[in-house]
């Protein structure tokens, strides 16, 4: 077809949405009510994502070696250590050391330890490994427990596992709810659409005698379909970018510093919203597009 | 040329809107088709669309035989064939030069051709004037010639008019006769149901009488043979 035809086309899909007011309104409500929950579960997730490789950028690995191991043996590590790739920093600490350690830690109950010495401290010698990049973290963990002074090899997983867990479980439970709603909004789009070529069955029957073909006269119903899903879009792009942003700036405001809800530094608005915008301009016309070609199947016999 | 052969037609297998019938239309002729309500003239004109098949028979038009027409192929035939109805079927919320010009849309027509067209035919049918009216502005008679127009614009080679003058007084009806007259004298077939007796009998054209699905009668220069 030509781009006029296109144009003329799309047209008429526009002034549809506004010839049906009612239905197009809902139609429109539902699909931006199916995208902002969309964008609640992404925002959740792309700012879990955020935190975890946060936490992994700063995992450290802690290897701790086994008791008989000689000081040439720690030479030489070392010296591996320093061969390796990836590495940001290492630092060794010896068995004495790491005992001062544990005393200072205790503070006023160091007392309590009073029964070890350099004789009998149960604490092993260790290194202590920063890694330069958090997609390192696996396969060094798989080098070093292969070495064979080795004993144990031990890294901060446990509260990124947790915040991967609760993110999966986001993921998991958002986008059903998600898949539940865009489900509704295809209905109502899909009766929209329904209702659009039954007002239009006049104008259907005279484009056929004419010789209009299927196309034409399917296509208008189509971008009907395609604008509804892309107002949807809109309207739930503006509903997520505002709560978000008033979020951001509600939890900068706040007096927490410095504890656990440092955690919290959401993103900024600007790095997610465009990727939530353009998911949602793509879903909600891939949803418009799917049920208006539905309804049309179903209801405009050409 | 249009050609019936043998063609019979029933909706439910049990009654015949149309049983064995044989007609040849020859290009450029104007035939009149009559009969009593239910005597198969719709199912005539349904089958020369394309919107209906035959339950026997074949039917040529322009050496085509229909039934050879693919469903996507329908449109395309049907610009070949221009049609009117009792009820003109014009687009309400579009003036008579959109609602002209739409047709043309329809077959993808350029913007120029278009602005060329349009005016031409509004004024072969003396709707100039009245070219930024709408619909309900416009008289019966107005809106009819609004739909000869609109098949006018793409040239077909047959005019299908069905009870064309059926909601319009005498007098517009020999206005609109006129104008198919001369839509006939360009060339084109025209075939015309009808059940208006004075204008069959004063055109002096061929006249095709149904009855029970069958033809009754078929005269040149024939009149309206039968009692309503």
């Amino acid at each position: 077809m030509k781009i006029r035809t296109w144009r003329l086309m799309a047209g008429q899909g526009f002034r549809n949405v506004f010839r049906n007011r009612i239905m197009s309104l809902a139609s429109i409500s539902a699909i931006a009510a199916a995208l902002f929950v969309l964008g609640l579960v992404l925002a959740m997730v792309l700012n879990f994502n955020n935190i975890i490789s946060g936490l992994e950028s700063k995992v450290e690995i802690t290897v701790f070696l086994k008791d008989n191991v000689q000081s040439h043996e720690i030479e030489a590590m070392s010296r591996q250590l320093n061969d390796w790739e990836g590495i940001k920093e290492w630092k060794f600490v010896s068995r004495d050391e790491a005992l001062e350690n544990w005393r200072e830690e205790w503070g006023e109950q160091k007392y309590l330890l009073d029964g070890y010495t350099a004789e009998n401290n149960p604490l092993p010698d260790s290194f202590h490994i920063t890694v330069e990049n958090p997609d390192y973290v696996t396969e060094m963990v798989e080098k070093l427990r292969k070495l064979t002074k080795v004993e144990v090899v031990q890294y901060s997983k446990d509260v990124v596992d947790t915040i991967t867990r609760i993110a999966n479980a986001t993921r998991i439970l958002g986008l059903a709810v998600v898949v539940i709603l865009i489900i509704m909004a295809m209905i109502i789009i899909h009766n929209t659409i329904r209702i659009s070529v039954y007002s239009r069955r006049r104008e259907i029957n005279i484009m056929k005698y004419i010789g209009a073909t299927d196309w034409y006269i399917r296509w208008p119903f189509i971008m009907e379909g395609i604008s509804l899903g892309i107002m949807g879009a809109v309207i739930a792009g503006s509903l997520t970018a505002g709560i978000y942003y008033l979020l951001v700036q509600q939890l900068a405001e706040s007096p927490m510093e410095g504890n656990i809800l440092s955690l919290l530094q959401l993103l900024p608005l600007e790095s997610i919203i465009y990727q939530i915008v353009g998911l949602f301009l793509l879903v909600g016309s891939v949803v418009g597009v799917i049920a208006s070609v539905l309804s049309i199947r179903k209801h405009l016999r050409v | 040329m249009i050609q019936f052969k043998n063609v019979s037609m029933s909706y439910d297998n049990v009654t015949h809107a149309l049983r064995n019938v044989n007609l040849t239309i020859n290009s450029g002729e104007f035939v009149f088709v009559v009969g009593p309500s239910g005597a198969g003239k719709s199912t005539l004109i349904k089958l020369l669309l394309k919107e209906i098949e035959p339950t026997e028979g074949k039917l040529y038009v322009n050496n085509v035989d229909l039934s050879g027409i693919k469903p996507k192929e329908i449109p395309f035939y049907r610009r070949g064939i221009g049609v009117v109805f009792q009820d003109f079927r014009l687009l309400p919320d579009r003036t008579v030069y959109e609602n002209v010009a739409f047709a043309m849309e329809i077959v993808e027509a350029t913007r120029k051709e278009i602005r060329r067209q349009v005016p031409a035919i509004l004024g072969m049918v003396g709707l100039s004037s009245k070219a930024n009216s709408y619909p309900n502005q416009i008289s019966g008679g107005e809106q009819q010639r609004t739909a000869l127009a609109r098949t006018l614009v793409n040239n077909p080679s047959i005019l299908i008019a069905d009870e064309p003058t059926g909601n319009l007084d005498i007098r517009t009806a020999r206005e609109i006769m006129k104008i198919i007259n001369l839509i006939h004298r360009r060339g084109t077939t025209v075939i015309m149901a009808t059940h208006a007796r004075d204008i069959v009998d004063s055109m002096q054209k061929r006249v095709v009488t149904f009855d029970k699905g069958c033809i009754v009668s078929d005269e040149e220069k024939g009149e309206y043979s039968f009692e309503d």
